[in-house]
């Protein structure tokens, strides 16, 4: 079982691969702000802008019947008559039209129960032990986008100087470089899945960057490390060397990922909705940098 | 190998700990594993920063209030510099709580200047009228009646005539609120400052009016603010100037002083506001008075209410998910390494029940994200074994011993997997730094989680090698590679 990977021969290959997926990124992120509703590099959650989700039960004999959103929001604006909290209101039903999902922009404590209140006449009863409601102040919003932009910067800084501290600075600006393309990519991946499916990025999307930085520099230290360790018992020429390094770690890199994949695909699959896109995020970034660690990063360091 | 029997006991003691430590000390669990809600209050403060005074002023206000509300259970924390997060379990309405908890509650009592009678008279009157027309609106918009709207709609333009005071906000509710604020604002300008406030006060309690069916709240004084009040209240006895009690900025009541309190003042150190108040503000209030005021106002700028249904879902999703997640990863790693990997499942294991127990220790609280830290540390934790049987395969491959290969492999894979472990601690380190309340979770479990797994991976897991390596029959080399590409 050793594995073969012709890194010398398909560095071109390489290469373009990643060029062609950061272009889809950055073509993702300039349509996304410049021709969504939303005017941003991405679709910002209730977390960044504030806002109140609202998630309920109803509680159904048997089945629940079936119930268009539109005459819901049709009831709930006689009773509202134009009143704000009906601006951008938007509502769905789950789960064979057993759970309602509602997004309206922040409302008060004592606005947000009202509604309740209202729905449980329309289309109650609804089951209240099953509620789950958030609400977010515009303030809190934005202190929330800035402290996780800062985490990520201070973090990716303090990576950067580790590595420059711990490889020279080839190997560093290399690493780097690999990392920084796993974090495009998997931004460029949720800006596209805004455009498409309006799926938001919330704080945790920040936290799955910042793992992922952890996850994708620590593959490539791996790699690298096994490089200089076979260049310093040179047998053979450096791109040779490299390639051999490559194909050494490989069952590693790629077992790794896959005993990590799984822990993250268990919880998609079993766990909370709350980690569903998080979970999915840090999938993705791990792929990404995989791919990243395995072909690109050793391939950038080949001579020509 | 005396040193590694030594480890071994010494794993297995911390084992039974572990074990003792979780039956003993149950773990704790997240509103959102257990329902309940979850305030996050915001410190507004004009200039500058909040400093760590005016956060444990805050705080202990809150506190206070929050216990006086007799809810169950609550925990009260501060987050950053300048918010604060209340937590209350189970099924508590977060209604009656933010209502207590969002007001500065500023007490403040004042005399009427001299000669302001004619103008008081006219302003209360104003008042009444506005609150009259609030009520008013509220009814004819359920009805959703306009032609009262539009009667409402006059009448505010004659009050602002007569108040001279244009309104400038968009709406009919705004403005209301807003002339209202307005007539307030006017009414207090009538009335002199003095050295009576809230923290004067000892005690605040709430009973029925005898007359009809209005709540009182009865305040009681400290000793100087009792001789502050009689003092008052004789320098307006028997006058036309009336004693105003002011509440946030607006007068909730003003009364006269009876001629025979001219020699002595009102004494006994007590006083009563009666507004009507309904019995659920008499309680407010009460709560608010007996906390004292804030000493700088505060925001709820997020609620989270999560049901105990859901709660339980929860628990239930995460138990499965990282059950799955531990399953399918031993049936990897037995499947690539055979006794190897048995060996990092044992130590798996062992690293479960130590993560569990230092959260039962610290003690860290069990949050959704901090399950899926737990979960996605496993990843971390198998990493360093992985790294390190790669290793010992490639010495077994070039023919070494096995013990030689054991050897070797730990040591070679040591700088990598310390590198690994490093960058990962940098960024939980940063987030648990500057992370909300929900992150922080996060960064705790994965954080802990990696430093454990550098203790299991490399500590124990060479152990449990080692022991395994002592009986002859698990020293075949065929137990550790597989077999088809031994001859390799």
């Amino acid at each position: 079982m050793k594995f073969n990977l012709e890194l010398i021969k398909n560095k071109k290959k390489i290469i373009s691969i990643s060029t062609v997926l950061i272009l889809l990124s950055l073509l993702g992120i300039l349509y996304s702000t410049f021709n969504t509703s939303y005017k941003k590099p991405i679709n910002l959650g209730m977390d960044f802008v504030g806002g109140n989700e609202l998630r309920i039960e109803r509680v159904c004999e048997g089945e629940c019947s079936n119930v268009s959103p539109d005459s819901v929001l049709e009831n709930l604006r006689e009773i509202y008559n134009n009143k704000n909290v009906l601006n951008n209101i938007k509502l769905q039903f789950q789960n064979n039209n057993k759970l309602i999902s509602i997004r309206t922009p922040y409302l008060s404590i004592e606005e947000s129960n009202n509604l309740i209140t209202n729905l449980d006449n329309i289309i109650g009863p609804l089951n209240y032990e099953s509620k789950d409601s958030r609400l977010i102040g515009p303030k809190l919003g934005k202190r929330l986008l800035t402290n996780s932009f800062t985490s990520l910067l201070v973090s990716l800084f303090a990576i950067s100087l580790y590595i420059t501290i711990r490889f020279d600075k080839k190997y560093a600006l290399f690493a780097l470089l690999a990392l920084f393309h796993d974090l495009f990519i998997v931004f460029g991946i949720f800006s596209w899945l805004g455009i498409i499916l309006s799926v938001e990025v919330n704080s945790l999307f920040a936290v799955s960057l910042l793992t992922i930085a952890g996850y994708s520099v620590n593959d490539t230290v791996v790699i690298f490390d096994r490089i200089r360790e076979n260049l310093k018992s040179k047998k053979e020429g450096y791109n040779e060397t490299i390639q051999l390094s490559v194909n050494e770690s490989f069952r590693r890199t790629t077992f790794t990922s896959v005993t990590t994949l799984i822990p993250l695909l268990s919880i998609i699959l079993f766990g909370s909705y709350s980690l569903f896109w998080f979970s999915l995020a840090l999938s993705l970034g791990i792929i990404v940098g995989s791919y990243s660690s395995i072909l690109l990063a050793p391939s950038l360091l080949l001579k020509d | 190998m005396k040193r590694r029997q030594g480890w071994l006991f010494f794993i297995i003691f911390l084992l039974t700990l572990s074990v003792y430590l979780l039956i003993n000390y149950p773990l704790q669990l997240g509103l959102d594993l257990q329902g309940g809600s979850q305030l996050t209050l915001q410190i507004i403060k004009e200039e500058g920063n909040v400093t760590r005074d005016e956060l444990e002023a805050v705080n202990s206000v809150i506190d206070k209030r929050v216990n006086n509300l007799g809810v169950s259970e609550s925990n009260l924390q501060t987050l950053g510099g300048d918010q604060l997060i209340l937590e209350l379990p189970g099924e508590q309405n977060p209604l009656v709580a933010s209502r207590v908890l969002g007001k500065t509650a500023l007490l403040e009592f004042r005399t009427q200047k001299e000669g302001t009678s004619t103008d008081l008279k006219t302003l209360q009157l104003q008042r009444l009228i506005i609150k009259e027309l609030i009520e008013q609106y509220t009814l004819a918009e359920k009805s959703q009646n306009d032609n009262n709207l539009k009667v409402i709609q006059e009448d505010l333009k004659d009050i602002e005539q007569e108040l001279n005071y244009s309104s400038t906000s968009n709406d009919l509710y705004g403005k209301l609120i807003e002339i209202k604020k307005y007539v307030d604002k006017e009414i207090i300008n009538l009335f002199i400052k003095t050295d009576l406030s809230g923290k004067d006060l000892i005690n605040a309690g709430r009973r029925q009016e005898q007359t009809n069916s209005n709540w009182e709240v009865l305040l009681t004084f400290s000793n100087s603010g009792g001789e502050k009040f009689s003092e008052i209240t004789k320098s307006i006895a028997g006058t036309n100037q009336l004693l105003a009690i002011i509440l946030d900025g607006e007068s909730i009541s003003e009364a006269s002083v009876g001629s025979q309190f001219s020699s002595t003042g009102i004494t006994g150190g007590s006083a009563t506001i009666s507004g009507n108040f309904s019995a659920e503000d008499a309680r407010e209030l009460e709560v608010q008075l007996k906390g004292g005021s804030l000493p700088l106002p505060i925001e709820i700028v997020e609620t989270n209410t999560i049901g105990a249904l859901l709660g339980s879902k929860n628990i239930l999703k995460s138990l499965y998910a990282a059950i799955s997640g531990l399953i399918f990863v031993g049936i990897f790693m037995i499947f690539n390494y055979r006794i190897l990997g048995f060996v990092s499942v044992l130590s798996l294991v062992l690293y479960g029940f130590f993560n569990l127990a230092l959260y039962s220790l610290i003690p860290v609280t069990l949050t959704l994200p901090g399950i899926s830290g737990l979960i996605l540390s496993i990843g971390m934790a198998v990493d360093a074994n992985i790294l390190i049987f790669e290793r010992i395969r490639e010495e077994l491959y070039e023919g070494n011993t096995l013990t030689r290969s054991i050897d070797s492999g730990f040591q070679r894979a040591n700088s990598s997997i310390v590198d690994g472990h490093i960058t990962t601690l940098l960024s939980c380190f940063v987030l648990f730094l500057l992370g909300t309340n929900f992150v922080k979770g996060f960064a705790a479990t994965l954080g802990i989680g990696v430093l454990i797994s550098l203790f299991t991976s490399l500590n124990c897991s060479k152990t449990i090698l080692r022991f395994f390596t002592t009986y002859q029959s698990l020293r075949q080399k065929n137990l550790y590679l597989p077999r088809n590409n031994f001859s390799n």
